[in-house]
């Protein structure tokens, strides 16, 4: 492992990823078709005309309402669940209080297919099954995200050092109140950092949903792009960009507010070892999470009442349409082999792009003092676009195919991997940088050589663990730009054919799973060999 | 301010001394962190920077190697100032070499990367980047790691494998490959024992015959013997400028006396 790391060094290997652009750059021009470019230039122009039109921000404003609160609603009932399933699929846990850790793998199990499964797919089941409400987008969003967070709150849980337990135990403490004890305090920065990033997730999910016509604000984006009225999606995006940008930056005070860690490993894998915490501290943090969540239940039941969501409506299913003759024979029959690899090849060449793009793009624009500025700008834009969105815009000028459909996949993840990029060399520190320029070292040089070197791991890390998120969302543009098992599978929902769809999501589920546990043991190498 | 010209400042006036700063202001959050600094550096001059913690010894190195720009006075290397033109910038940089306190090697690089990454600033980006993948220039590298006395066979090795007192000579070998005309050194022997600190320190002002010049910043004034002159700081100002056989106890002890 050392020798597979050590050549090429470090510094370079962020940038490795960033091969791929050579053949998606051979193959561009040949993918080119003449119309578009006129459109392009509208569009273009219209970031900064956008429409001000009081009638159409007002509509916006509310279509932003509403995607908030489902994203609000979905992420609160994620979190309750996850908290939850995650306690009881922990090891520790069931062995500490029953003696035997077999339900928490059984439940680890099941856990895995709603996990494995993007939540536009539970979007559009939920759709099918339930018809058109709003509480179909939380739930979409609630049931994925919340086997999410069970996940890595039992993973953070098992991870924690047991000495302590072990001690309160022996004390004879009752094993529930040494749990919570011994467990509970180091277990909160983890979880509420993560709790955090996923309200940022789910922000961006719940305008995704919206794109599928699952209500909010991205149905409205969707519909001014394809009758082509820029200057109107444009105000729509400004709006959705204030609010993202407000939410990260509330998110980030708030993680740094509460003592957390910085997020996935990049300082070190498990919750940080709060050591040197004076007790005022601890206990200013216990109070102020107690009144986030008073607070924050009477919001949720505002927001649930505007919105109209009826928990009720869960019982009111739609009956399936009947399952053709012959059904699983055809489904067996669909071309597998070239839609798994359309799949996977999507995968990699957005992961590539987007893991590789983001140290790339930096080194560009390291001479210039406003060029990480304006990348921060077009990061953000990066993240905020729906990826559904960015095909469509780019089929204005190129031919659908998995070049398009990674194009799009890779500039969403690209936003968020930048992103984290920033952070990890603003934790890597300026030292060696400013030793190499001090030198005479050129900036691109000095930021390759004095600052790559350090974040190289951790961020190779995050990108392994991003490259199984791009697996999940490959359906998302599947369903757009016609690659992959994302094209089969609206074909499947569009004629109802029940018994391919389950298939489908069977095969997903499997390939995700697979992805899961290879981009795990990639983490685990990267973090651990250092 | 006090500003005796050293000996060796009044013989060797046919080349430009390698480094000047004239009347150095630098604010601080109480008091300036450095106040009305003057002095010269010219060929062949080794220089001790003496003065209790806090009296600005790393700010004035900071000035001197153009990571600070302070915010009144003029520095000057080699007679000119700091180039606006950045390639300028860069060559002009890169005749100023600076041994860190903190060493500044790159942990993840080999010894070898590590002492090429002093020849980044003449490298193009094709050689910057096949340093990474292949040893590139192991003779240059072997012979720098010579004159610090370490032996070649560590030129693969991670910096990490290393002892303190090798980072430290590697550092200085980096220092070396860099081929300044000027070394700074800040408190270089801070965290050696005796043997180590003495060997390192006879390396230093071995290697800063002329054209070239060092200033050093000193924590332990029983080492002054090797240096020409030594500048004493106390509290941001030159406090003394003198040869150091100059330099006597009296003097030594209204520097380190009591900090108010």
């Amino acid at each position: 492992m050392r020798l597979a790391l050590s050549r090429p060094a470090a510094p370079l290997l962020p940038l490795l990823p960033a091969l791929v652009l050579l053949p998606v750059l051979l193959v561009l021009p040949a993918l080119v078709h003449g119309g578009g470019w006129e459109l392009i230039g509208q569009f273009a122009w219209a970031a900064i005309t956008p429409s001000r039109d009081p009638l159409l921000l007002q509509s916006l404003l509310q279509g932003l309402g509403v995607t908030a609160g489902m994203a609000l609603l979905g992420w609160a009932l994620s979190l309750a669940l996850g908290l939850m399933l995650g306690l009881a699929s922990s090891r520790l846990l069931w062995r500490e209080l029953c003696g035997t850790s077999l339900p928490a793998e059984a439940i680890r199990r099941l856990l895995a297919l709603p996990r494995s499964i993007h939540e536009l797919i539970w979007g559009l089941l939920l759709l099918q099954l339930l018809g058109q409400r709003p509480v179909v987008a939380v739930l979409a969003i609630a049931i994925p995200y919340g086997a999410l967070v069970a996940r890595v709150v039992s993973d953070l849980l098992d991870a924690l050092p047991t000495g302590p337990l072990r001690a309160l135990r022996a004390a004879g403490a009752a094993a529930p109140a040494a749990l919570l004890t011994a467990l509970g305090p180091p277990l909160l920065p983890g979880v509420i950092s993560y709790g955090g990033y996923r309200l940022e997730c789910a922000l961006r999910s719940a305008t995704l949903l919206g794109v599928f016509g699952l209500g909010g604000l991205g149905n409205e984006l969707l519909l001014t792009l394809q009758s082509l009225q820029f200057q109107e999606l444009w105000s729509g995006l400004w709006l959705l960009l204030a609010l993202m940008l407000l939410l990260e930056t509330a998110v980030g005070a708030l993680r740094r507010r509460w003592a957390m860690p910085g997020r996935f490993g990049l300082r070190g894998t498990g919750p940080r070892r709060t050591g040197g915490l004076a007790e005022a501290e601890v206990g200013r943090r216990g109070r102020e999470l107690l009144l986030a969540g008073l607070l924050l239940l009477p919001a949720l039941l505002v927001v649930g009442q505007a919105l109209a969501v009826q928990p009720a409506e869960l019982l009111h299913w739609q009956p399936l349409p009947p399952v053709a003759p012959r059904g699983w024979a055809d489904a067996l029959a669909l071309p597998w082999p070239g839609l798994v690899a359309g799949t996977l090849t999507l995968m990699l060449l957005a992961a590539g792009l987007a893991v590789g793009g983001a140290p790339l793009l930096l080194l560009l624009v390291a001479p210039w003092p406003w060029g990480q500025r304006v990348l921060q700008l077009l990061w953000a834009l990066g993240r905020l676009w729906p990826p559904p969105l960015t095909a469509l815009l780019l089929l204005f000028v190129l031919k659908p195919g998995v070049i398009t459909a990674a194009l799009a996949l890779g500039f969403h993840n690209l936003g968020i991997l930048g992103r984290l990029l920033l952070e990890g060399a603003e934790a890597a520190g300026p030292a060696a940088e400013q030793g190499l320029l001090a030198a005479g070292c050129g900036p691109r040089l000095a930021l390759l050589y004095g600052r790559y070197s350090g974040l190289a791991r951790s961020y190779l890390a995050y990108g392994a663990y991003r490259a199984d998120v791009i697996l999940r969302e490959t359906v998302v543009v599947g369903l757009v730009a016609g690659t992959g098992l994302g094209s089969q599978l609206r074909e499947s929902l569009s004629a109802f054919a029940w018994d391919q769809l389950a298939v489908l999501l069977l095969a997903y589920a499997l390939l995700t799973l697979v992805g899961e546990d290879l981009s795990d043991r990639a983490r685990r190498r990267l973090l651990g060999g250092a | 301010m006090v500003r005796m010209n050293g000996p060796s400042a009044s013989t060797h006036h046919t080349s430009p001394p390698l480094l000047e700063l004239r009347e150095i202001q630098v604010p601080g959050r109480s008091r300036p962190r450095l106040e009305g600094v003057s002095l010269e550096l010219a060929p062949g001059e080794r220089v001790a920077l003496l003065g209790a913690s806090g009296a600005g010894k790393s700010t004035l190195l900071a000035v001197a190697n153009g990571v600070l720009a302070p915010e009144r006075g003029t520095v000057l290397w080699q007679g000119e100032p700091r180039a606006r033109q950045a390639g300028r910038r860069r060559r002009q940089q890169a005749r100023i070499g600076t041994l860190w306190q903190d060493l500044r090697l790159i942990e993840e690089l080999s010894v070898q990367q590590n002492l090429n990454a002093a020849r980044l600033a003449a490298w193009g980006w094709p050689r910057a980047v096949l340093n990474l993948l292949v040893p590139l220039e192991s003779e240059a590298c072997a012979m720098a790691l010579q004159q610090v006395d370490l032996d070649p066979t560590l030129l693969s090795q991670p910096v990490t494998a290393l002892s303190g007192g090798q980072r430290q000579r590697v550092a200085l070998a980096r220092l070396l490959r860099q081929q300044p005309s000027l070394l700074l050194a800040d408190e270089p022997l801070a965290s050696l024992d005796p043997r180590l600190a003495a060997d390192l320190l006879d390396l230093l002002l071995r290697q800063a015959a002329a054209p070239r010049a060092l200033l050093l910043s000193l924590h332990r004034p029983d080492l002054l013997a090797g240096f020409d002159r030594a500048i004493g700081l106390r509290a941001g100002r030159v406090l003394f400028d003198r040869p150091s056989h100059a330099v006597e106890p009296a003097l030594l002890a209204e520097l380190y006396a009591g900090e108010s």
